[in-house]
């Protein structure tokens, strides 16, 4: 009994004192932070400290209150580790509304998972994760973590807020070393500037404090989110990685060592695949072409299987167990081109690059950091004529990046060192989706012809799928691509051409009944049968923050004939809208001549960032081609 | 003459045998590498040559009893698209605290394939690039990608698996998403051991084959036969899944072990696994992790606020009750019709399984003093239940089934936006097993007559500018409206759920909003907006066209296969209501009027009706869209398409006001 009331006596002790140093009632929460909030930060300390080249400690303390169930995200706790990024620590309790602590949680309370992201064979990180219970909201969570990283080279990077919809009290950052350490860092959008001193026992240390972060609500067509969230990230100057020395202070030198490090030696292959890529290339002279029979080669023999192993899943897998097993990550397959290219004495890079094609994300080129990429690519140094590829598919032709990995600046790794290079851009006019169809709209109502339709620069692969399935499949997709009731396809024929500008080309014949309705004798039709804006215009944003961002551009080109049962006109005004605005142009018109109804449509988005005060144009313009897209043809009989 | 047929019958039993041997390891033929593709389906990426499976209990090192487990198949790739095939994962079951485990043997693999000189080439794969992933507390995974994949390759492995689990004995997938041209099953089970075997799925076996092997299982003492039986099918087509479908499982072919009784060979005792539903009803009340914990009702009597059981009205009592065990519990994702840690500790935790919440959910409803028992039932992905005989691994769901009265409704307390008696889609699947223990456990049909419906109510004036002002009123009743709180809870205020809504129409304004019942989770929501809509889209002067559907229009047929090979699913019946009343500006007159539509599915499987009203300057439009049914048969399918058809046409039409001259 006694034991029982002293250890209640203590329990309540510890939280005694961690609630001595703040209170987390909720209703403390200053009522400016509400808005568009459903978690709110109240302190988060994140704390780095380098011992040792190999021995970094991480200290973090984070108290967020969780306002409703769209915040409960913020109260998970992920920690990921692997052989160099060890848990020490963690602990914490959480809060109900008014303050008053209702349970505590450590490590034992944690699941440890692999950390295994849906597609990779393997990978060695994992992870472990708690969330707590709580039905009644709010509550508060309180925790804090201790990590050690046995290297030096990627430290945590700070964020003021992890997500949209989360408020901010107050977060800092701290970065403690030796004196004789030295650091570089990049601080993007942030006012606030580091407080840099020495502390009590000798260490530099550079200190951050932010305070009082509205929630940050979506708005779409924002830029890439590094553009207006807070971070701060820092680089050292000599680390130690896994076991390996370095130093460095610009991309030339990071790519350097990137080079002698984890790239150098790894490209021998054996004596008959190198005879054998010398063999199938020997007619050909154009050093352009002799690549792209390599590469092509590389396609057929190899498929992407991911294996994230080793050296923080930066070193690629040998180019000899590539040539053996047949498959490798993007890193292996790139070294192994590189490898089958070095064997006919052609010379590539091996380039990092962040991929994605929602935005297009540049290393940055006055920070040079590891991390900044999540995916390899190759570039083909040809005189005046640099050519990229990318490694992983099996289908897309050489030279050929599309919207992945395409205008942004990538860094190649080369044995001078690295440097950093742009990836050629594909402008609005390039990306073009062009068709011309030619429609029989019979008595009934029901339509047939054909469609003919040519997708060129990032839409070149918008069909790539498709070409690999069965026919059967082939039908079953292209009815939900277009949206055409009732289509029936007689023919489909496609057609990838892979030259230097590769283009696809598409031709159906079709038939749907009942196309047209007829009612009260009016025959009613929808004039854009095939590639209309279906979905709502983007919402519209009160108070917009961020600028517009169209991160592709394009152009699509409609031509429709159809041809109506005689003896009909139109019931109302013939469509007719030309809209030019700074970020796009639309046109759509219609002509009845005789039997011979004539459509026009004419799509063009141009990429680029706009003022935010453009946005409601945005929307209104789009709201127009949603109008017109939609326009129903009314015929009466009569002339 | 009797010898001799004596002597015919044991030789068609070696042949027998001899047709169930595994085939050879490493024998590809020429014909194998060459085949171009599969004739039976050209479109096939990649076919199963041969599959053979073979499950036996023995005894291993250590005398152990282990479930032995062996697996070989050879898969023809004809392209890039079946390269996935040659991706292998398997997984290996581990108990709590990982004392015993499943174990794996003599894992190989090899590829064929012709290089570019037309030589068949073989690369094996290596031991090192198979790699094991701890995924959590009971599993394990084992992983490998094939080498040297070609278009046109063969690939082929193996492996054996021994499990001390010996319940979960293999079940045998004859049907998968590639075609297969031969799979087979042996299966060797000791006469201490006896099982229920169900095949289900429309494909017939082409082979069926029991026999007994005499003595050759001897564990302890005691010995028995075996009952050897070969499975299998030849051509098996692929499976093919189509949209509004219900869990695959339930049409693809395949055959399933329940173990029915076992006798432990070495005391001799023998236990019923599976006999009957009177036999289960005795062991689950005896369950600790079930019986047991639905006989805690007077430990879950403390918890519960005195206040609601002091409400003398049973239904509001009942309803309290619920509502108390939907807040009080988180639920932790887990699925299953065991209690995990007892309900005492998930009450405490404020967190639990389905079995967890719902078994204090029955026990509260009986310390309260009203009739709950507890309904078993297999989710919609889990598949349907076998009804012949008991397999207490068809189901994986709890929920607590409550009489007041004459009414009896289904519960289910892991989400706290549902409203009493309505239970998620997961749910709506097939029968549920009901349990009471104090009489026997029956079968219910898994029927809530939930639907969801969804009224549109518009009344508006249009004016001369075009302006559409007035009022819209948005009901959302029954499984609607469970789906629109979830909506509504998406975004932290109401405030911001009506500026979010403003914010995605363009063209409306709202002027004022209110939304009722938003926590009243038994009554419809009712949205009323105040609003304006701009529809001056087509100026012909003196004329004013519009379509008559603002909201809720369908543009697109959902079914577009031109036939159907499964029933189309779509949960449970739907009711869409659209009524629009507009006035029209003084001097305007209707130049067209909608023509009155109605459309029956047979067997009263729906109805689509529209009706066209006008008086003076005022005009009301509705439209019904009414599916009865929760499952249409393949019969019925093209009725069903033609049906959406028909709406799609109607929804396209267009009213012309004109300006009276």
């Amino acid at each position: 009994m006694m034991k029982s009331i002293i250890v209640t006596l203590a329990l309540l002790a510890t939280f005694y004192l961690v609630n001595a140093q703040q209170n987390y009632d909720a209703s403390l929460i200053s009522k400016d932070l509400l808005p568009y909030a459903s978690a709110v930060v109240r302190t988060d300390e994140l704390t780095v400290e380098v011992q040792d080249l190999d021995n970094t400690i991480v200290h973090a303390k984070m108290a967020v209150t969780i306002l409703n169930e769209n915040g409960d995200h913020m109260a998970n706790i992920e920690l990921e580790h692997d052989k160099s990024q060890v848990i020490k620590s963690v602990k914490g309790i959480v809060y109900n509304e008014f303050g008053k602590p209702i349970s505590k949680f450590s490590e034992s309370d944690f699941s440890d998972n692999s950390s295994w992201d849906g597609f990779s064979l393997f990978e060695d990180t994992r992870i472990k994760s708690f969330s707590p219970s709580i039905t009644s909201y709010p509550y508060t969570i309180a925790y804090e973590y201790e990590l050690r990283l046995k290297q030096s080279l990627s430290f945590p990077k700070w964020v003021s807020a992890s997500s949209f919809g989360v408020a901010v009290e107050k977060s800092s950052f701290t970065f403690i070393c030796k004196p004789d350490f030295m650091i570089r860092y990049k601080e993007k959008n942030l006012s606030e500037k580091a407080n840099i001193s020495t502390n009590s026992k000798g260490l530099k240390t550079y200190a951050w404090e932010v305070s009082s972060l509205k929630a940050t609500k979506y708005e779409p067509f924002s830029p890439y989110r590094d553009n207006y969230f807070k971070s701060i990230e820092i680089v050292p100057e000599k680390f130690m990685y896994y076991g390996i020395g370095g130093s460095f202070a610009n991309w030339k030198e990071l790519g350097k060592w990137e080079y002698d490090k984890l790239l150098a030696g790894r490209r021998d292959l054996p004596a008959e695949t190198i005879e054998h890529v010398k063999e199938i290339t020997k007619d050909i002279s154009d050093p352009k072409l002799k690549a792209k029979k390599i590469y092509e080669y590389m396609q057929d023999k190899t498929h992407y299987i991911s294996v994230q192993v080793g050296i923080g899943g930066n070193q690629p897998f040998l180019a000899s167990d590539v040539d053996k097993q047949n498959y490798g990550d993007c890193k292996a397959l790139v070294n192994y081109t590189q490898a089958l290219l070095k064997a006919v004495n052609i010379d590539s890079y091996y380039c990092v690059v962040e991929s994605g094609s929602d935005y297009k994300v540049s290393m940055m080129d006055d920070f040079a950091s590891m991390d900044q990429g999540n995916h390899i690519i190759l570039c083909l140094p040809f005189k005046n004529d640099t050519t990229w590829a990318d490694c992983t598919s099996q289908t897309i032709p050489f030279g050929y990046l599309g919207d992945f990995t395409d205008d942004r600046l990538v860094l190649a790794c080369t044995p001078e060192g690295g440097k950093l290079m742009r990836t050629p851009k594909y402008t609005f006019k390039e990306n073009l989706e062009t068709r011309k169809a030619s429609f029989v709209i019979d008595g009934a109502g029901a339509l047939s012809g054909n469609m003919h339709t040519i997708f060129k620069g990032t839409n070149y692969d918008e069909r790539d799928e498709l070409v690999k399935e069965s026919q059967k499949e082939q039908y079953k997709i292209i009815k939900k691509i277009y949206p055409i009731n009732n289509m029936e396809i007689e023919t489909l024929d496609l057609k990838q051409d892979k030259s230097f500008d590769p283009m696809t080309t598409e031709n159906i014949k079709l038939n749907a009944r009942d196309y047209a309705s007829l009612t009260d004798g009016k025959y009613y039709f929808q004039l854009n049968p095939v590639n209309r804006i279906t979905k709502q215009p983007p919402k519209q944003v009160r108070a917009r923050i961020n600028n517009i961002y169209i991160n592709r551009g394009y152009t699509d080109e409609d031509e429709i004939t159809y041809t109506i049962p005689a003896g009909y006109h139109l019931d109302k005004a013939p469509l007719s809208l030309s809209i030019n605005k700074p970020f796009a142009n639309f046109t759509s018109t219609m002509e009845l001549k005789g039997n011979q109804l004539m459509y026009k449509r004419k799509f063009q988005l141009i990429d680029g960032i706009y003022d935010k005060d453009t946005y409601q144009d945005l929307v209104d313009f789009y709201q127009d081609v949603v109008d017109a897209d939609n326009y129903i043809v009314t015929l009466v009989k009569g002339s | 003459m009797k010898k001799k047929l004596f002597i015919l019958v044991i030789l068609i039993a070696l042949i027998k045998f001899s047709i169930a041997q595994d085939f050879s390891y490493n024998k590809i033929t020429q014909q194998e590498i060459d085949l171009k593709n599969y004739q039976k389906d050209t479109s096939a990426n990649a076919v199963i040559l041969n599959e053979f499976g073979k499950a036996e209990i023995t005894l291993s090192y250590n005398n152990a009893i282990r479930l032995v487990y062996e697996y070989h198949v050879k898969i023809k790739i004809f392209n890039h698209k079946g390269f996935s095939n040659g991706t292998v994962e398997i997984h290996l079951k581990n108990n709590e605290d990982n004392s015993v485990s499943d174990e794996i043997n003599n894992i190989a693999g090899i590829t064929s394939y012709k290089d570019d000189n037309g030589i068949t080439q073989v690369t094996e794969l290596d031991s090192k690039k198979i790699y094991t992933t701890r995924d959590y507390k009971f599993q394990t995974t084992m992983k490998f990608a094939m080498p040297g994949l070609h278009d046109g390759c063969v690939i082929e492995y193996r492996y054996i698996l021994i499990s001390p689990f010996l319940d979960h004995f293999h079940s045998w997938q004859f049907q998968s998403e590639i075609p297969k041209m031969n799979t087979t099953y042996e299966a060797h089970i000791p006469g201490f051991w006896r099982y229920n075997v169900a095949l289900r799925g429309p494909l017939k076996l082409t082979q069926n084959q029991s026999d007994i092997e005499p003595n050759c299982f001897s564990a302890g003492g005691g010995s028995s036969g075996c009952l050897h039986s070969v499975y299998e099918m030849k051509d098996v087509p692929a499976f093919v899944k189509e949209e509004y479908m219900t869990s695959p499982k339930n049409f693809l072919s395949a055959l399933n072990f329940d173990l029915l009784e076992y006798t432990n060979p070495y005391s001799g005792v023998k236990t019923n696994v599976t006999t009957d539903w009177k036999d289960i009803d005795f062991r689950l009340k005896k369950n600790p992790d079930f019986g047991a914990q639905l006989e805690k009702k007077d430990l879950v009597r403390e918890n519960i606020p005195p206040a609601i059981l002091d409400i003398h009205d049973d239904t509001e009592r009942a309803k309290a009750i619920y509502k108390w065990v939907q807040t009080w519990f988180k639920w932790n994702n887990y699925t299953g019709i065991y209690s995990v840690d007892g309900i005492k500790k998930a009450i405490k935790q404020h967190s639990g399984g389905v079995a967890d919440i719902n078994i204090t959910l029955v026990d509260a409803l009986n310390a309260a003093g009203i009739n709950a028992e507890a309904v078993l039932l297999s989710t919609r992905d889990h598949g349907v239940i076998n009804k012949l005989y008991p397999v207490m691994g068809d189901f994986d769901y709890l929920l607590a089934n409550v009489t007041i009265g004459e009414n009896s409704f289904f519960l289910d307390a892991t989400d706290p936006l549902l409203p009493f008696g309505i239970l998620p889609v997961k749910c709506l699947n097939d029968q549920g097993r009901v349990f009471s223990f104090d009489k026997p456990s029956f079968w219910v049909n898994m029927d809530t007559k939930q639907s969801r419906i969804n009224t549109y109510v518009l009344d508006l004036t249009l004016s001369e500018d075009g302006r559409l002002k007035g009022k819209l009123i948005h009901y959302s009743k029954s499984y609607d409206a469970y789906l629109k709180r979830k909506s509504i809870k998406k975004f932290n205020t109401l405030d911001e759920y009506v500026d979010n809504m403003e914010e995605h129409f363009n063209k409306i304004k709202i002027l004022k909003s209110n939304i009722e019942n938003i926590d009243s989770l038994d009554k419809p929501i009712g949205e009323e907006y105040e609003l304006e809509i701009n529809v001056k889209n087509n100026l012909d002067s003196g004329r004013f066209i519009l379509n008559p559907y603002i909201f809720d229009k369908i543009t697109n047929n959902p079914l577009k296969l031109r036939e159907r090979n499964y029933p189309v699913d779509i949960g449970m019946p739907s009711e869409n209501r659209y009524i629009i009343t507009i006035h029209m500006p003084p001097h305007y007159t209707i130049e067209n009027k909608l023509p009155d539509q109605s459309l029956q599915l047979p067997d009263n499987g729906g109805i689509f009706t529209t009706r066209f009203e006008n008086t003076d300057n005022t005009f009301t439009f509705s439209n019904i869209v009414r599916f009865n049914k929760a499952i249409y048969q393949t019969s019925e399918y093209q009725y069903l398409k033609e049906f959406f058809n028909k709406i799609i046409l109607a929804e396209k039409a267009e009213i012309v006001l004109r300006k009276k001259s």
